[in-house]
């Protein structure tokens, strides 16, 4: 149960809350490289954190996101024509640079010194792996640019999709931190049958010991950025079989890996209060990606998600039921009967209404995890705004992390069992069973 | 491929317009919750977080073997009787915790199926292996390390 100030604190990220200002000390993936695939491309409509905003990519190189809308007569510029050093809005002809400084303004006489006067709010676009990722904040505070290792690796070894949620960002997030779900939703319940089904999950050992014990205890452990959830089942005579999630602030999450399939993870942006893109990824540190692993990943298996062809949104979503497959539902071969992990999330997180009500929750000492995360989010937003302190989690030393499944002895922390298996190091495969 | 499209219940009921029409009523405190200390550090925490407002909320600390309880006020209580109505109980321990009453009441717990929560503070240095073997095996979920601020809101959002 959360107070329903504490509700509104954390899930609302627009321009002058604490939460959004909070998100606005982060780099934010915001588009792939490919929706601006080219010098001179059309601009993308982008809407972050309750802004709404234009990208462009100049005939130049140059990448600028600003203010939707003209200054002039609040014309979108979506409708604008990218010309040589920026946008001009078609129905003045007012032109914009990539900074969203005005350069032209035809109607005026001494068009240059009017210009001086006229900017749109811009905010930096840059480019990091095949994504873009921009930055809301205060100029003076920007962060070294993001390190994740799913961004950095060589782009074959590496692959990205994105889905609309429809829902707050927060429930979205909560859903990557709560490991107790995943034994049901994702197992396949009591059959156990959801993994193996999967091509980017199945053939590991670690299946085996997610179906020999369906009641796994739990460790939530600090971290330096954040959360290290660990998910403790049992192993040979004397040992445990660990799953380790990393949770870095404020909105990054890692699933831990099977055998040598790809890590995947995701970053769960606001778009505005009632929707967030869910941004999946999956990388394999020292190799590249195969052509059928591509394949699966774009067809929507592991954690990514088959989209309506031109958009982000899901085939599967809220107007159609998520596809629900009764039967399947009632024979076990989807416990959910909705096909997919992130759609059998999403369907269920949607289902809770765009900002779930959490005066009315029942929690349980399972879900202590979440508990936690809310604390550390809420003591984040606290300290910026009455103190200003920095957060975490947007710094290198934060960001090099991963997610790690590994068999230990039962008396062993798994932070120092695991050692320096969380960092990620060029050319060191990941920790995995 | 043809997109599916039919009437969705999901697409209505998914809005903040209907999310009004849930039903609202009082929830009952929806847990008996036991929270105990295993040593004098842990009790110090207990002892702050104990005034909340809670509402069937219990504090003990324990006897070494565990099978006593003691609450708040000195009075001493057989541990099974305590936690036979019980639906969770939060184990509070530190480095000094006693690893015989933490298994005796783990195992009270385990025979009676209550969820456990495990809290470990940093009140009397870094936690040792043996202060996590020693819980490990009891407590479903483990909060490491831990503090008075976790206790207050672990039991808040389980309304205990």
């Amino acid at each position: 149960m959360l107070r329903p100030d504490i509700n509104d604190l954390l899930t609302q990220t627009g321009p002058g809350t604490p939460m959004g200002d909070l998100f606005r000390r982060y780099w934010q993936p915001v588009l792939h490289t490919d929706e601006l695939p080219s010098d001179g491309c059309p601009p993308v409509r982008v809407k972050i954190l309750s802004e709404r905003l234009i990208a462009v990519r100049t005939p130049e190189g140059e990448y600028g996101l600003m203010d939707e809308f003209c200054a002039h007569r609040g014309v979108s510029m979506f409708f604008g024509r990218v010309e040589n050093g920026g946008i001009r809005c078609p129905y003045h002809g007012w032109k914009y640079n990539a900074d969203g400084q005005a350069v032209e303004v035809p109607s005026e006489l001494n068009n240059s010194e009017f210009c001086k006067n006229v900017k749109l709010r811009s905010y930096p676009l840059v480019k990091v792996g095949d994504i873009l990722w921009a930055y809301l904040g205060d100029p003076d505070k920007r962060p070294p640019l993001p390190t994740w290792e799913f961004a950095t690796v060589p782009s074959g070894q590496t692959f990205t999709s994105k889905r609309l949620q429809e829902s707050n960002w927060l429930q979205a997030l909560e859903g990557g931190i709560d490991s107790s779900h995943v034994t049901w939703l994702h197992g396949g319940g009591p059959t156990g049958a959801g993994l193996e089904a999967d091509p980017l999950f199945a053939g590991s050992k670690g299946n085996q010991y997610n179906k020999g014990d369906l009641k796994p205890f739990f460790e939530v452990v600090e971290n330096d950025g954040g959360l290290l959830i660990g998910a403790r089942r049992n192993a040979e005579e004397g040992h445990y079989y660990w799953r380790v999630t990393p949770w870095v602030l404020p909105n990054f999450t890692m699933v831990p890996p099977r055998g040598d399939h790809p890590v995947h993870g995701h970053f769960w942006v606001p778009i505005d209060d009632e929707n967030c893109w869910a941004w999946s990824f999956d990388y394999h540190p020292t190799r590249d990606l195969t052509e059928a692993e591509v394949s699966a990943m774009e067809d929507g298996a592991g954690v990514h998600s088959k989209n309506i062809p031109g958009t982000y949104r899901p085939v599967a979503n809220k107007d159609n039921d998520y596809l629900i497959d009764r039967e399947k539902q009632k024979t076990g071969e989807l416990f959910s009967g909705v096909e997919g992990i992130a759609i059998q999330d999403s369907s269920l997180q949607e289902s809770m209404g765009p900002i779930v009500d959490r005066t009315k929750e029942r929690l349980v000492a399972t879900d202590a995890g979440i508990i936690k995360a809310r604390q550390k989010l809420r003591r984040a937003v606290e300290a910026l705004r009455d103190h200003g302190t920095e957060p975490v989690g947007n710094i290198p030393e934060h960001q090099r992390i991963r997610s790690v499944a590994i068999v230990l002895p039962a008396d062993q922390p798994f932070v120092e069992g695991i050692g320096d298996g969380f960092q990620a190091r060029e050319g060191v495969r990941q920790t995995t069973v | 491929m043809a997109l599916p499209i039919s009437v969705s219940a999901c697409a209505r009921a998914a809005t903040a317009e209907e999310a009004a029409y849930r039903i609202d009523y009082p929830l009952a405190h929806a847990r008996s919750t036991r929270v105990v200390a295993f040593d004098e550090k842990a009790e110090e925490t207990v002892r702050s977080v104990a005034h909340g407002p809670w509402g069937q909320a219990q504090f003990y600390t324990t006897s070494a073997t565990g099978e006593d309880l003691f609450t708040l006020d000195g009075e001493r209580r057989p541990m099974a009787r305590e936690i036979e109505h019980s639906d969770s109980v939060i184990m509070v321990g530190t480095n000094l915790l006693d690893s015989t009453a933490v298994a005796e009441v783990g195992m009270a717990c385990r025979a009676r199926s209550i969820m456990t929560a495990g809290l470990l503070l940093l009140d009397a240095g870094p936690l040792s292996g043996n202060t996590l073997s020693a819980i490990r095996p009891y407590a479903r979920i483990l909060l490491v390390p831990s503090d008075r601020e976790d206790l207050f809101q672990l039991l808040r959002a389980i309304r205990a």
